[in-house]
């Protein structure tokens, strides 16, 4: 405790430096006159008696000095010292100072940009109620449950203080015609509570709202901070009015604080809704009692003490039984053992739920390697330009030395230089960051999925970037310092400045650049291999042209019975076709590459092996011209038409993929395939080129259509496609005023399908850009350095190469005596930078396609821009030492 | 050691009296350089063994008077019992001798 209270004394006197100062000052004065004054009274004149009191006294200056010591700051003194030394060498170079400080802040700025992205998808905790203590429950394949599951898990648990589910959805604003989405999200009763949110207006729902069709107050809504403002205008008289979503209306009864976005990063929700309410919404099937229809994700918050191994022990007690209630129904032998089998896990959930997170995990690392190794390059870019500053200050730090300066001040003083260039590279560092941020999400975001989490600098990413400017503040000062205060005062003195250990540090900056030159190499190699990866999924045979072809969604909001929807479809269709400007015109269920997966096991007619994996067929449900609008070549056989109806016996097209895997060399058409649970029978009238499915990546996988036309159950929403010769934009208002004349209480919304094609690459994209761009930058620095170092020899070399000019050695020669050292670099850096591309290619042979990451083509072109860019970076210094005057170089010596 | 005593013993007192103390009870054999009493007085500061105030002398000057602590006193004893131990073992050296 005394260190304690001690250590509180020092720190006020630290602050009260100039009083205690003062204070002992007058105290020393007082004994000074006192002792003077005794001196006089004994007989001494008064000079004599001062000088008597003030030799008696001793060397004033030296015991305030002392008691400094004694307070214990004496090191924060020569530390201020050198900060402002530091700061002043700073402005007396503002050339080397500014070209550091640009350099520094791309790096830092670059870092920090991915950083925060990372930080805010990954790191941050939700701005909820003790966020740490909140798990996610999963079970099954994707960890999402049923309603019912949901049901029986929320009535029986006892391993939780609080649960909620939530399911997200999308709301249509509008009364018809073209939709007004918003993101709605269907939760549970106790969300709110469990979460700890409480309404900013009005009142959040409660599990009295949560009612199948609603509870007391009828169906209600709370909306978010930010559509209030943006839909209402932050309108305060909105509490208890109402609004429609999906046609239905709903009484707002609060608004959340603009803290609380909902449980996704990286999309903020607009519209809250009981999870009861969703059987208003449901016209065909009962979502809210089904038990196969796997929506619902689930999170607990865990009791105080309990650990999240014993709340999932306590769940899992329960897990049998929930799972026997909730038995999907048709399911029986494996998949009924394996449901009810099945148990409970829990995971973490205080950062929220990101999809960015997700699909870019490995995005993000690749590109935070990439940003670092920039920082890496520009700190020896940096030291590079310090090794060369202090050859300049040689003679001062020598005679600095000289006059008994103590080495590891004179370093700490180099360091404290450095140190303070780093931190003044944050301010910039954080405002490229800033921007770097909301580039690299507007890279990531698309039309049908804007991002909106916040990437502004929080303590993590302030943090984060103070940590690495010191860190590259002691990487490019360290070795320079040493350097640079490693000589012998008395030589360096008598060269008259010239010499000192010049070729050491000569060494040093050459193996900084061949340093960089490597790590430029990885950079480069790594942004043509993404290049490359991108230009081979845009060229990859996806089996359909995208261009010009326009996407209609059609939802019936339930408005339309079953019946009466094939001729809803049916008679749009007719209208679309008829259409100036539109070529063609097709319903589809899935559109490609942009829904979901539908598949099933097969029986094909003949086909030698046991169904199971091997006979899985991906669907999709398509009207005739299909094919025509998206351009898909029908190999042989015939498209969908007339002959194929309601009463028909139903037909399928299938892709070439499917024909060779189920029928191998016969001829499939006039074949059978067989669904395996339905029994379903389908008649093969066609054989198209393959199609990709889901993803442009994906290997080619069997594909069959069945016929929209011979659908006796039509979903309540279709996709039509369009494709129009002069581009789909010029037939959208046409296309939607034949929606209109259908039905104007039908919604409609359009997509290009080009654009969505293309945004399914913008990872892809996103990386191949930022990887050129970074593998350019890194070029550049690597380019400047080499030059520096270059030139910094051919002036220490001049004496030489004067003389050797003198002696009749050839223009010629001397460019080739320069530029030997410079391919000594560039092979080093080359063979290191190759072995390291090489080594590290496995890192990201999961983003890459088409391509592999040891491709020589790539590593080759590689090396050849970086060896044509450094032996011009070379070849200028070297041409100036041609150009010199042997008389002129060798007076100067 | 010697300044704790002397503040024991007047209770409270400015530094040329510590000083002055001091010279005049050693009988003018201990002579030092007197001003590096101060920086001592300002580490017994830090240290918790003295307080300070400021006062007004005899001569209606400002000074500051200097004051033991509890933790002071219990330190002077430590070195008092340290200083004696120390003593009797050089007494009984020189006596064998």
């Amino acid at each position: 405790m005394n260190w304690l209270k001690e250590m509180g004394r020092r720190v006020i006197y630290l602050f009260q430096r100039r009083r205690l100062d003062e204070d002992l000052a007058e105290e020393m004065r007082l004994h000074v006159e006192l002792r003077a004054a005794e001196h006089r009274e004994g007989g001494a004149s008064g000079p004599d008696a001062e000088a008597a009191a003030i030799k008696r006294f001793g060397n004033a200056t030296r015991l305030t000095e002392t008691s400094h010591e004694a307070w214990g700051w004496g090191w924060l003194d020569s530390l201020a010292q050198d900060w402002r030394y530091g700061w002043r060498t700073l402005r007396s170079s503002p050339g080397f100072t500014l070209t550091a400080l640009l350099s520094l802040a791309l790096g830092i700025g670059a870092n920090t940009a991915v950083f925060s992205i990372m930080n805010a998808v990954m790191l941050k905790s939700l701005p909820v109620e003790d966020p740490q203590r909140l798990v996610r429950v999963r079970s099954g394949g994707n960890g999402v449950f049923t309603n019912p599951q949901w049901e029986e898990i929320r009535n029986h648990q006892q391993a939780f203080s609080g649960m909620l589910a939530y399911g997200n959805t999308r709301f249509d604003l509008a009364m018809g015609g073209e939709s007004q989405p918003a993101r709605g999200m269907f939760a549970s009763g106790d969300f709110f509570r469990v979460l700890g949110v409480p309404a900013l207006l009005g009142r959040v729902f409660t599990s009295e709202d949560d009612r199948r069709g609603g509870g007391e107050s009828g169906p209600v809504a709370v909306i978010s901070h930010r559509f209030w403002e943006t839909h209402f205008h932050g309108d305060t008289n909105i509490i208890g009015k109402t609004f429609h979503l999906n046609r239905l209306s709903f009484q707002i009864i609060g608004i959340t604080p603009a803290w609380f976005t909902g449980l996704e990063v990286d999309t903020a929700y607009d519209i809250a809704i009981p999870l009861g309410c969703k059987s208003l919404m449901d016209s065909d099937v009962d979502v809210l009692a089904h038990r196969s229809y796997w929506w619902l994700c689930v999170l607990a918050r865990l009791p105080a003490g309990a650990t999240p191994q014993q709340a999932a022990t306590r769940l899992n007690i329960l897990a049998p039984e929930i799972m026997r209630a909730t038995l999907p129904g048709g399911w029986d032998g494996d998949g009924k053992a394996e449901y009810l089998r099945r148990l409970f896990d829990l995971q973490p959930a205080a950062t929220g739920f990101s999809g960015i997170a997700t699909d870019y995990r490995q995005a993000l690392f690749t590109l935070m390697a990439v940003t670092a190794l920039v920082l890496l390059i520009a700190c020896a870019n940096i030291a590079n330009l310090m090794l060369a500053r202090a050859a300049a200050r040689q003679r001062e730090i020598t005679i600095r030395l000289a006059i008994g300066a103590g080495r590891r001040r004179l370093i700490r003083q180099l360091l404290a230089e450095s140190l303070l260039l780093a931190l003044l590279g944050i301010p910039g560092g954080l405002l490229l960051a800033h921007w770097g941020a909301k580039l690299l999400v507007s890279l990531i975001a698309t039309s049908g999925n804007p991002l909106e989490f916040s990437v502004s600098p929080d303590l993590s990413v302030f943090a984060f970037t103070t940590t690495m400017a010191i860190a590259t503040g002691f990487l490019f000062g360290l070795a320079p310092a040493l350097l640079a205060t490693r000589v012998a005062p008395n030589e360096v003195l008598k060269k008259g400045g010239h010499g000192g250990h010049g070729r050491s540090r000569f060494r040093l900056g050459q193996a900084l650049v061949a340093g960089q030159i490597a790590l430029s190499l990885l950079l480069l190699v790594g942004a043509g291999l993404f290049i490359a990866t991108l230009r081979n999924l845009g060229q990859v045979p996806a089996g359909f042209r995208s261009q010009n072809v326009l996407l209609l969604e059609i939802n019936t909001q339930g408005l339309v019975p079953k019946e009466a929807r094939n001729q809803l479809y049916n008679g749009m269709l007719e209208r679309f076709r008829a259409i100036p400007g539109v070529d063609s015109a097709a319903s589809v269920a899935l559109p490609p590459l942009i829904y979901g997966v539908w598949n099933e096991t097969v029986e094909p007619e003949g086909y030698p092996g046991k169904p199971g994996q091997d006979t899985l067929l991906y669907f999709n449900q398509v009207s005739s011209d299909y094919l025509k609008t998206l351009g898909t070549p029908l190999l042989y056989g015939r498209d969908f038409d007339s002959r194929d109806t309601l009463s028909s016996p139903k037909t399928m097209i299938i892709t070439e993929t499917a024909a060779r895997n189920f029928f191998r060399a016969t001829n499939p058409i006039g074949k059978t395939i067989t669904v395996e649970g339905s029994k379903k029978r389908y008649e093969i009238i066609g054989v198209i080129a393959d199609v990709k499915y889901r993803h442009l990546r994906e290997s080619t996988l069997p594909v069959g259509y069945t016929d929209m036309a011979q659908e006796p159950d039509p979903w309540p929403s279709m996709n039509f496609a369009v494709r129009a010769g002069r581009g789909g934009a010029s037939v959208i208002p046409a296309l939607r005023a034949a929606v209109e004349q259908t039905n104007p209480a039908l919604s409609v919304e359009f997509r290009d399908f080009e654009l969505q094609v293309r945004e399914t690459m913008r990872q892809e994209r996103m990386i191949a850009m930022l990887s050129a761009f970074f593998g350019g930058l890194a070029l550049l620095l690597a380019i400047i350095g080499l030059y520096g170092v270059t030139s910094y020899a051919v002036a220490q070399r001049q004496g030489e190469i004067g003389i050797r000019m003198a002696l009749g050695a050839r223009r010629a020669a001397v460019v080739s005596l320069v530029l030997r050292d410079v391919i000594r670099i560039l092979l080093m850096g080359g063979l290191v930078g190759s072995i390291a591309a090489i080594a590290s290619g496995r890192l990201i042979a999961s983003l890459l396609y088409g391509i592999r990451p040891t491709d020589p083509a790539t590593l080759i072109i590689s090396i050849m821009v970086l060896g044509v860019a450094t032996l011009v970076a070379g070849y200028l210094p070297a041409r100036r030492a041609a150009r010199l005057n042997p008389m002129a170089a060798l007076r100067e010596q | 050691m010697l300044i704790l005593k002397t503040l024991a013993k007047s209770g409270e007192s400015h530094g040329f009296e510590i000083a002055n103390s001091i010279q005049q009870n050693s009988v003018n054999v201990l002579q030092v350089e007197e001003g590096s009493l101060y920086p001592a007085l300002q580490r017994m500061l830090l240290k918790g063994w003295v307080t300070a105030r400021w006062g007004v002398t005899a001569g209606n000057r400002r000074a500051r008077y200097y004051q033991l602590t509890e933790g002071g006193r219990e330190q002077l004893d430590r070195e008092l019992a340290q200083y004696r131990r120390v003593n009797l073992a050089i007494e009984q050296v020189l006596q064998a001798a």
